[in-house]
């Protein structure tokens, strides 16, 4: 079984590089390739300029999808032995830094397994960022983290790339992705299909997007021409253009079907441009094509 | 390798495992469970039952019975009590001589009367000496020590049949054995007309003292007088030092498996993954182990020498041996620990872990179920062979090797050799196996698969 065929990315210094996918598309894989997990049957990975995986993996912060903690162990403890473990030193101080950056000072001498899911998580991010590394992996950073501790985690990230770290994340949060990530990568049954800034990627899809809220709009845009898909978006509905139709033309239809109190021209979203490559319409495409 | 992360792996291990409840238990209860036999058998033979023992004798040849209730309470007398304290320490044997029954029928019903009385607890026992029991059998030399009777096993006329209710072992049969055949003797002796007064310890049986071998010391070119053996040292320490061996290995060895398994189940080993390879990972862990059995060893080798200088038997042991001990003893808990590893990594539950465990402890189980056999024929082919098996080495070439006669000098360095060179390739194959199988999840890997693993990476 290919988990990841053909896949080639360079990830710029000091960056956010998200990776986007549907689940087993290989955004996983590709993180224990980078890691030194798992060992590519063909190509190479570079870290660093020239340095290979294997002897890069002390720079590297790493939080794996599926992650647990030793739950005997105190906090403090734990999160000194894997500083040790990466750094080959004492990591006392750092620890007890991030511990209280992140409001868990208190809880420092505390066994893990008395902690809240949300407690275990911050514990687990830091686990990744001590001693600080040069490239920090993150699979699925936000998955199960609540609106305090997302923003705890999410400040911390963007804290890490000021100071010049770059960093790897995965996520399905649409929102997050575009907000987030300087750069991103959409894999797809291993391969990619996306990757560059939001904006280039939009570039490709041009304008083709209209946002519109109007008296009984749902009805009033469902016979549009030129229209090719509608999205219900609730107060909004958003709109994608068949190719080479006039937004002009689909504003004046609208026009004379309703009162429309706002019209925006826009690029199509991220979340767009996914359900767009791996949405059921687009799975029932390549159905019909095969 | 990265030398700090397989000690920092290591030391997170050793700390966890020292701490549990279930460490310091096994640490007390092993060698409490296999010592505690020997103490509380010691214990009781130094507290036997006093009540006298009633045992009824029917004589078939009329003249033997009273030389046996003679030799019996001569030997009664003479073991009766303490020579220091003057306590009684064994039982008295009363005898009630019964007249035999004058046909067979009769005879049945005054057996069948017997045994209820010995089934109501009235008599310890009966015995029934044959009527030609006092024409000497043509003597034979089976191993039978305990026969009652004589060689002639096809005629109980020629013997004595002893009758009893009595389960286990039992001691009152192996103590009457003795004064029964004395006395048996003695009436075959008067028969011939030899006068037994005149001619004190005629049946007297003959002592056979064990001794060493008698050896030039060769600095001093001084011969030394052999020294008396005994069954401690022939048969106790080299079982001991075997058994110790095997219960510091098990005890370092089997934490691996549950360790790997919860660290996989748990989802730990990922996030180590992301900061060392597996191979160190794996390294790590058996250092972590090997540092468990060393503190068990030191601990069981501390508690060993207070009390072989407590029972006044230091000595027995050679002290050569102790090298031979921790080398076999660190081969063997590396060679099962990366095993484990192995397995523990092919688990994905704690379950799937409990299922594999008795495959790990087989090569600890089998050279213990081969002890008896390798105590009796040490150095025979069985032995020899089994010893040279590298699995099962450590514990069966350290048992010949702490045995008095010793194995020929060659033997335990081919065995050190073989079993090093397996302890190799088993950490080489495991750290194979460990790698593809430590991410995977699901159903356990076939045998076939893991070997495809070991070979193929």
């Amino acid at each position: 079984m290919t988990a990841v065929d053909d896949l080639s990315l360079a990830v710029p210094q000091g960056s956010i590089y998200g990776f986007i996918g549907p689940n087993g598309s290989g955004k996983t894989t590709t993180m224990r390739l980078i890691v030194n997990i798992f060992y590519p049957d063909r190509g190479e990975i570079r870290l660093f300029g020239d340095g290979r995986p294997e002897t890069s993996t002390d720079l590297i912060g790493y939080l794996p999808e599926e992650r647990g903690l030793y739950q005997k162990m105190t906090v403090e403890a734990l999160l000194e032995f894997y500083g040790e473990l990466r750094s080959g030193h004492n990591v006392t101080t750092e620890v007890a830094s991030w511990l209280e950056r992140l409001g868990l000072a208190s809880r420092a001498s505390d066994k893990v397994e008395t902690l809240s899911k949300g407690m275990t998580q911050k514990v687990q991010f830091i686990a990744t960022v001590i001693p600080e590394p040069k490239l920090l992996i993150l699979d699925e950073p936000f998955s199960g983290l609540d609106p305090v501790s997302a923003e705890a985690i999410r400040a911390a990230i963007l804290d890490l790339r000021r100071r010049g770290v770059t960093v790897i994340l995965s996520t399905h949060d649409m929102y997050l992705a575009e907000s987030l990530c300087d750069y991103i990568l959409m894999i797809f049954r291993g391969r990619k299909v996306l990757d560059g800034t939001l904006s280039s990627i939009q570039e490709q899809y041009g304008d083709d997007t209209i946002r519109v809220t109007a008296d009984g709009s749902f009805a009033a845009v469902q016979q549009l021409l030129g229209v090719e898909q509608i999205r219900d978006l609730g107060q909004v509905q958003e709109l994608r253009l068949t190719r080479g139709a006039d937004p002009q033309e689909v504003l004046r239809a609208l026009v004379a079907q309703a009162r429309v109190t706002s019209f925006s021209l826009m690029k199509p979203s991220l979340h767009d441009i996914f359900m767009r490559i791996a949405g059921p319409a687009a799975e029932e495409a390549n159905h019909a094509s095969a | 390798m990265r030398v700090h992360k397989v000690f920092t792996i290591a030391k997170r291990d050793y700390i966890s495992t020292v701490r549990t409840k279930a460490f310091v238990f096994g640490l007390v209860v092993a060698p409490v469970l296999f010592g505690g036999g020997s103490i509380a058998m010691s214990f009781l033979k130094g507290k036997p039952d006093l009540k006298d023992r009633h045992i009824a004798i029917i004589d078939h040849t009329g003249v033997a019975a009273e030389p046996v209730v003679s030799a019996v309470r001569e030997k009664n007398e003479q073991e009766l009590l303490d020579k220091k304290t003057h306590q009684q320490i064994e039982p008295r044997y009363v005898f009630e001589v019964i007249a035999p029954a004058g046909d067979p029928a009769s005879s049945k019903d005054q057996l069948l009367a017997l045994s209820g009385r010995v089934r109501n607890k009235q008599l310890a026992a009966f015995i029934e000496i044959g009527k030609d029991a006092l024409r000497p059998p043509k003597p034979t030399f089976d191993s039978d020590d305990f026969d009652l009777g004589t060689s002639n096993k096809t005629d109980p006329n020629t013997g004595v049949s002893y009758y009893t209710n009595a389960g286990g072992i039992d001691e009152m049969r192996n103590w009457l054995y003795g004064p029964i055949s004395d006395g048996v003797r003695l009436a075959r002796l008067a028969r011939l007309g030899i006068d037994i007064q005149r001619n004190p310890g005629l049946t007297a049986s003959v002592r056979i003292d064990g001794l060493s071998l008698v050896e030039r010391d060769e600095k001093t070119g001084e011969v030394h007088e052999a020294r008396k053996r005994s069954e401690l040292e022939g048969f106790f320490v080299p079982f001991a030092v075997a058994m110790i061996l095997a219960m510091i290995v098990m005890v370092g060895s089997a934490p691996m498996l549950q360790s790997v398994t919860q660290d996989k189940s748990q989802r730990i080993v990922e996030t180590l993954l992301g900061a060392a390879t597996p191979f160190e990972l794996m390294s790590g862990k058996v250092l972590g182990s090997v540092g468990v059995a060393v503190t068990s060893s030191l601990l069981y080798v501390i508690a060993g020498t207070v009390a072989v200088n407590a029972l006044g038997v230091a000595g027995l042991l050679p002290l050569t041996i102790i090298p031979w001990f921790y080398v076999y003893l660190l081969t063997d808990v590396i060679m099962l620990c990366a095993f484990a590893a192995a397995l523990g990594a092919c688990c994905s539950t704690p379950q799937d872990a409990q299922n594999l465990a008795i495959v790990l402890l087989m090569p600890c189980l089998i050279p213990m179920f081969t002890l008896v056999t390798v105590l009796r024929q040490p150095n025979g082919m069985l032995s020899t062979i089994m010893s040279l098996v590298p699995p099962f080495t450590p514990i069966l070439m350290l048992l010949r090797q702490a045995m008095p006669n010793g194995v020929p000098a060659w033997q335990p360095w081919v065995g050190l050799v073989d079993v090093m060179a397996f302890a190799v390739g088993t950490v080489w194959a495991a750290s194979r196996i460990f790698r593809v199988a430590i991410l995977m999840q699901g159903k356990p890997p076939k045998l076939a698969e893991m070997v495809r693993w070991a070979i193929k990476g």
